[in-house]
């Protein structure tokens, strides 16, 4: 069952429209994840899923519920999403960043529940910060700082998270670390995780299905194994690569690949 | 940790209120008029008062320090305020052109009843703060329409129209106040660089219902003050309307600095310096921010105002003037250090 659906949808930067006629349905408990070219409009199509960005056509239904009808803060209980460069002020302490997450749930934020402390703290445990929990987002390196991004997203408690580049700018072991915590995140809460990525093997290890768009069209959908092959890799991303099987993962890799124009040259 | 910050919190909030007091002390004191402490509380308890006491007391220095008190008070607020929804520590109404809008309708309005002002009553300099409004909302207005882009107010955009604005506006109104005839002129003139000369216990009451009903709105939305200074997409998702808190934050700045800059003229600076002081004080949550805001804005425009009445005595240096000569290297020293 989809529990997050576009359909016909529009998207617009000022005069220069990103996409149009998108149609596209998210399973619910599974891992998504969009892949494509720099500019292809996945980003777009993320945060308009999210809300962050009106379509100029088109309607996104939350649970067959059109979210432009519903109240932002409504929205803010089942669905969380991550931007590509989130930024804090630096002296902000790291918990009180994660505490903001419960803000659609309470009344008043002076006032924490004992409930709200509950899903913070296990927001800093399934992130793994409790150790810096007291610092200062300044203090902060990169990776550290997502997870911390990430556990305030988490203490939202949604459903669905939406995540945009997650892992972009961190180095090979945080990468992984965020998107094993994502992993877990799905098999152990059910949660429904919509994400962007440029790395295809980690596209390809991490999700349940993968959906490829190229110049504002979804060029296919389906399951890594179907996704990731050299006939589609060279129609989205113009490469020639080279795909086997990672028998430990059971999912194809990228081991391999070249630009076509530098081949005919 | 939280016991620390609120140890800090309330040392900021006694010794504040001490300098304000001592603050209000001086200036109640000293003059071409040297009163002392039991003069003063002789008049204030109506122990034993005299009616040139009385006339110094309570028609000079009092509404004067009174006003000069609750204007800082809001502008330090509204500076918060226009800081925290532009995400921008180097902003305050002036640069956003609010200032000069209501400076500009005010002017008009000096203007259009010229002469008639002096014998002002009650009702004209009530309805000062409202001509001030419909100035700050028109130019608040227009920098809506400029500065909004894809369905959203865009604060980078907001902060350079503010600035065309307020030149072009600011121009407008001296250009108004060239047409007017001498007294006029010199009173707007003074007006507009921000004086508190004239005041007397009509402004005071013009001013208060104002903050009194602001003011609280403001504190109440603290904490989506806090959200705002996370990007804006990440506010969104965690569920504010932020269009919609946005204007009413703005309109809630933009009616205190309406109704301060009616009684004050046009004061720069202190809500660019109010904030940042209490920031460094106090931390970054709004919940106390705000408040120390307002109080060190108060502190500010009570000692300006002490320092331009006395320092070139018997002329008197209009107080927006003095801020601005204390704001100038401030200012600087902030681009200084926002550069490193």
């Amino acid at each position: 069952m989809s529990i997050l659906k576009v359909k016909d949808l529009e998207s617009c930067y000022e005069n220069f429209r990103v996409f149009k006629d998108i149609d596209l349905e998210i399973e619910e408990g599974k891992i998504t994840t969009i892949i494509g070219p720099n500019g292809c409009g996945k980003s777009t199509l993320l945060k308009t899923m999210g809300r962050i960005i009106k379509p100029s056509s088109g309607n996104v239904y939350l649970k067959n519920e059109n979210i432009s009808k519903m109240r932002t803060k409504q929205i803010a209980k089942s669905l969380a999403l991550l931007p590509q460069n989130p930024i804090a002020p630096s002296e902000l302490k790291v918990e009180e960043l994660v505490s903001y997450g419960r803000f659609p749930h309470c009344k008043k934020m002076s006032k924490l529940t004992n409930k709200d402390r509950e899903v913070i703290d296990w927001a800093i445990n399934i992130t793994k910060i409790s150790e810096f929990r007291e610092r200062q987002i300044g203090a902060l390196s990169g990776g550290q700082r997502q997870k911390v991004w990430l556990a305030m997203a988490l203490a939202q408690e949604t459903e669905i998270l939406l995540l945009d580049e997650p892992t972009t700018y961190l180095d090979m072991s945080h990468q992984l670390e965020v998107l094993k915590i994502v992993e877990e995140l799905n098999r152990e809460k059910k949660c429904t995780i919509v994400m962007v990525l440029h790395d295809i093997n980690h596209a390809s290890r991490f999700s349940h299905n993968i959906v490829a768009m190229k110049k504002g069209e979804i060029i296919a959908t389906g399951e890594p194994k179907e996704i990731i092959t050299k006939h589609i890799l060279k129609n989205v991303f113009n490469i020639d690569a080279r795909v086997m099987i990672d028998e430990e993962i059971n999912s194809p890799v990228c081991f391999g690949y070249d630009s076509i124009d530098l081949e005919g040259a | 940790m939280n016991k620390d910050s609120l140890r800090r919190y309330s040392t900021v909030l006694i010794v504040s209120i001490i300098l304000i007091l001592l603050a209000v002390y001086v200036s109640l004191t000293n003059g071409t008029y040297d009163l002392s402490v039991r003069d003063i509380l002789e008049t204030l308890f109506r122990i034993n008062p005299t009616p040139d006491k009385d006339l110094v007391i309570f028609e000079f220095r009092l509404p004067r320090i009174i006003v000069a008190a609750l204007v800082g008070f809001g502008l330090g607020i509204a500076g918060t305020v226009i800081q925290g929804i532009t995400k921008n520590g180097l902003a305050d109404p002036g640069i956003l052109g609010i200032n000069s809008g209501a400076s500009l309708t005010i002017v008009l309005f000096i203007f259009l009843f010229n002469g008639k002002l002096k014998g002002a009553g009650l009702i004209s300099i009530l309805s000062m703060p409202l001509f001030g409004l419909i100035g700050g909302l028109g130019s608040a207005l227009l920098i809506y329409l400029f500065a909004w882009k894809n369905g959203r107010l865009d604060t980078q955009r907001l902060i350079l129209v503010g600035i065309a604005i307020s030149s072009g506006l600011g121009a407008l109104s001296l250009f108004i106040s060239l047409k007017m005839d001498a007294a006029d002129f010199e009173m707007a003139a003074v007006w507009i660089n921000g004086s508190i000369w004239g005041a007397n216990w009509k402004y005071i009451v013009s001013i208060i219902p104002w903050l009194l009903v602001l003011v609280p709105i403001i504190i109440s939305k603290s904490f989506v003050l806090d959200l705002f200074q996370l990007e804006e997409d990440s506010v969104k998702s965690l569920g504010v309307s932020t269009e919609k808190e946005k204007g009413v934050l703005l309109l809630a700045a933009i009616g205190i600095v309406s109704a301060c800059v009616s009684v004050s003229g046009n004061i720069g600076f202190v809500g660019l310096l109010a904030p940042h002081i209490a920031k460094t004080l106090v931390g970054i949550h709004h919940n106390r921010v705000i408040f120390v805001s307002g109080l060190v804005g108060m502190l500010l425009l009570i000692a300006s105002d002490f320092i331009g009445k006395t320092i070139f005595s018997p002329v008197e240096l209009p107080v927006g003037i003095v801020i601005s000569i204390i704001g100038i290297p401030y200012f600087v020293y902030l681009l200084i250090k926002s550069k490193a």
